[in-house]
């Protein structure tokens, strides 16, 4: 098993060498840089393009600047932006990361447990008619084209109704005075949002033992109640009540995106949770369970659903890893300044040593990721691991 | 003769599995509305070249891209109040003036001498539709239903072309893995690995900045990417459970060569789910396409993600409903034919698995 992890340790180093290699490369092949737009002006001096050039070091053969790229790399030293310039890729990452995290974390939630709810139900009334009807709109919800349907729901919430903002997460004209940025409120949302389903998730447990349906239901209830009572006496503490003007703004401008990527991300979780469920449903203990009398609902919930959520918490532990792609397209429609964006512009305007490192984030990300499924499966499937090691 | 029997048999014999699979199918009654969702389309798609062979549609007018057709309209000229004198008695807002039908004096230059109650003769451009152009007219002039079917044509050859050529390359590459392990599995994982750190939305960005993007190349890159990335790994698992069949190692006793079992015995056992693959990632293909289509990226004449791109450029997202033919169509046809083909997918699925079936 040692030997494996080694081994796996070591290749995934050389992995990594050759995504960065193989993407400075890429980057270095986009016609033009980061500067060429300076070339539009015709009242600048012949040689002051040459000297950003050599300024930024863009002036050095291609060899050169991959060879001194890749040892600042393993040094820590990622450069500096040329579009923000004193700023480094690290402070920009550091500044974009919370707000997509805050996003994409509590879509991901919500379209989790919509679509593991959905998905149970779906598998259970197989046949019947409102089942047709939710696959049917799941379907669509999975592939339907979105960026129309965002912009549909943008003219519809946004224009039509004006109930929620069209695009940007604050309004800057309540953010004047503010005696902090907007970092330090996403950081406290964060930890908020971890806090409060961190509790949840204790109570989830804690109550996972209690036989009856009924009494499970209410207990659950009512901490999802206390909960929600301590976080309202927490914004209202004397700490956050400084805060709490500002976290709203940025709530209120988050729910649009929040529904719309919801309702695009739980179809993918309901129709897996449907096909494992279905799956399940014919094993042998069900029918066992079926024949000692056990009722429907304790067989769906307690037997069935919590054989079938192994594989989709696996997918859903893999659709984590892609947040960051995945909020490429999503950022850009609703004007959100995350990470995705910041991807996206680095990329666009050649912004190299910005795009490089949200590039290695990424896949720095996917592959400890990766890595840690392989090692689990590998400890959790025998046969996986007697192949790894013969 | 005895050969020819042989071969007799195996031809009646796949002509009745096929028969029972579709016999299977046909069950699944979602699975049939996508099979009539991408018949349909398909009609369309070969629909539009015979119109133009026949003479029914001229090139001129109906061209996807270069078509256009002058519709004029008789308009009502009128004065617009001013915006504090709102609500009046025929408007009730700022937006509602010009009405349908009518065109307010200040935006005509051409004839300066009209008056308030006269008629004007004004080209539509975004026209609605009508008898002659059953979807209207987009600002160009071009017409709506012939560029839907255009699309339909690009997504068909995109969507197969990819998904065939991404499923080919990962059935391959994970069968070999699979079945040879060692060094090759790891190499190949890797490799798979690799492309699948790379985000994919901007890699294609990159891509087509330095590579002009046209339909056969959007198809290749699509389909290495696929092929190379994660669906490797699965049919990789699924071919390791294959590979541990007594059927293999009896091949292997009875003297079958490496080849021999893995194009004969190991391949065909995978092919199934590398079906399923093919049919789910021609909706994974469709929706790249218009995604890259909508940024404006791609080099293509015209498809479903143009469409919207140009609604969207031109400014007529935002105007609701009252230019429904330039942004519905276009994106419910991405939608619908995505939709179609994953449905169709599901439908295989009941087939090949045999646990998902009803009882």
């Amino acid at each position: 098993m040692l030997e494996y992890v080694i081994r796996r340790t070591l290749q995934l180093i050389v992995v990594f060498f050759i995504f960065l290699v193989s993407s400075y490369l890429l980057f270095n092949a986009i016609p033009g840089n980061a500067f060429s737009n300076l070339l539009l002006n015709p009242t600048l001096p012949p040689d002051a393009y040459e000297q950003v050039l050599a300024t930024y070091g863009l002036d050095k053969p291609l060899f050169e600047r991959l060879q001194l790229y890749i040892i600042n790399f393993f040094k820590g030293d990622f450069g500096y932006s040329y579009k923000f310039f004193p700023k480094t890729p690290i402070e920009l990452i550091a500044e974009r990361l919370p707000r997509t995290l805050m996003l994409f974390s509590i879509v991901n939630i919500v379209a989790f447990y919509t679509g593991f709810l959905i998905g149970k139900i779906l598998a259970w009334r197989r046949g019947s008619r409102s089942e047709t009807w939710i696959t049917i709109t799941s379907v669509f919800s999975y592939t339907v084209f979105y960026p129309w349907f965002a912009l549909m729901m943008l003219w519809v919430f946004g224009y039509k109704l004006g109930w929620l903002p069209i695009g940007k997460f604050l309004y800057p004209e309540k953010w004047y005075d503010a005696p902090f940025d907007s970092d330090v409120v996403f950081t406290s949302m964060i930890k908020f949002t971890i806090a409060i389903s961190f509790l949840q998730f204790l109570a989830y447990l804690a109550t996972r033992g209690i036989e009856s349906l009924n009494l499970r239901k209410y207990i659950r209830f009512s901490s999802l109640l206390l909960i929600i009572t301590g976080s309202y006496f927490y914004w209202n503490s004397s700490n956050m009540i400084i805060q709490k003007p500002y976290a709203m703004d940025i709530a209120y401008h988050m729910i649009l995106p929040v529904i719309v990527v919801t309702i695009v991300a739980f179809a993918g979780t309901a129709l897996l949770t449907r096909t494992t469920m279905m799956e399940v449903l014919k094993e042998d203990y069900i029918l066992t369970a079926r024949a000692k009398g056990i009722s429907q609902k304790r067989i769906r919930d307690r037997h069935a659903a919590r054989t079938a959520l192994l594989p989709v918490v696996t997918s859903f532990i893999f659709t984590i890893v892609t947040i960051i792609d995945g909020s490429v397209l999503t950022e850009q429609i609703f004007s959100w300044p995350g990470m995705g964006q910041l991807l996206l512009q680095s990329v666009l305007e050649e912004d190299i040593p910005v795009a490089m490192a949200t590039f290695s984030f990424v896949g720095i990300f996917a592959l400890i990721a990766h890595f840690v499924a392989d090692i689990s499966y590998s400890y959790l499937d025998p046969r996986i691991r007697i192949k790894s090691q013969g | 003769m005895s050969e020819l029997n042989e071969q007799d048999i195996k031809k009646r014999l796949r002509r009745e599995s096929f028969k029972k699979n579709w016999n299977l199918f046909k069950q699944s009654r979602l699975g049939m509305v996508g099979l009539y969702i991408v018949i349909f389309f398909l009609f369309l798609a070969l629909l539009q070249p015979m119109l133009f062979i026949t003479g029914i549609w001229n090139k001129g007018v109906y061209d996807p891209v270069v078509g256009y057709e002058p519709i004029k309209e008789t308009l009502l000229v009128v004065d617009c109040p001013k915006s504090n004198e709102y609500p009046t008695e025929k408007y009730d807002s700022f937006y509602d003036c010009p009405a349908r039908g009518e065109i307010s004096r200040k935006t005509i230059f051409n004839e300066p001498n009209l008056k308030a109650g006269d008629y004007y003769e004004a080209f539509i451009q975004p026209a609605p539709p009508s008898s002659r152009h059953l979807l209207g007219t987009d600002s160009l002039g071009r017409d709506v239903f012939s560029q839907i079917m255009e699309g339909s044509q690009v997504a068909f050859v995109l969507g197969l072309l990819s998904a065939t050529l991404g499923v080919g390359i990962s059935t391959l590459l994970g069968t070999i893995a699979a079945f040879f392990g060692g060094r090759i599995d790891t190499y190949l994982m890797r490799q798979s690995d690799l492309i699948l750190m790379l985000p994919t939305l901007p890699l294609l960005f990159i891509i087509s900045a330095f590579a002009e993007l046209k339909v056969w190349h959007l198809a290749v890159v699509l389909g290495v990417l696929g092929g190379l990335g994660g669906s490797v790994i699965t049919i990789k698992s699924q071919a390791l459970q294959v590979k541990v069949k007594p059927f293999v190692d009896s091949a292997r006793i009875t003297g079958g060569s490496n080849m021999k079992i893995l194009f004969s015995h190991v391949l065909p056992n995978v092919a199934p789910l590398a079906l399923l693959f093919m049919v789910f990632s021609v909706t994974g293909a469709i929706a790249s396409e218009s995604v890259l289509s909508f940024l404006g990226l791609l080099n293509i004449d015209m498809s479903w993600g143009i469409m919207i791109y140009i609604a969207q450029t031109d400014g007529f997202i935002f105007s609701g409903l009252r230019y429904w033919w330039l942004i519905l169509p276009a994106g419910l046809a991405v939608t619908l034919l995505a939709g179609g083909f994953y449905l169709v997918g599901r439908g295989l699925d009941d087939v090949f698995n045999p646990r998902l079936r009803k009882r």
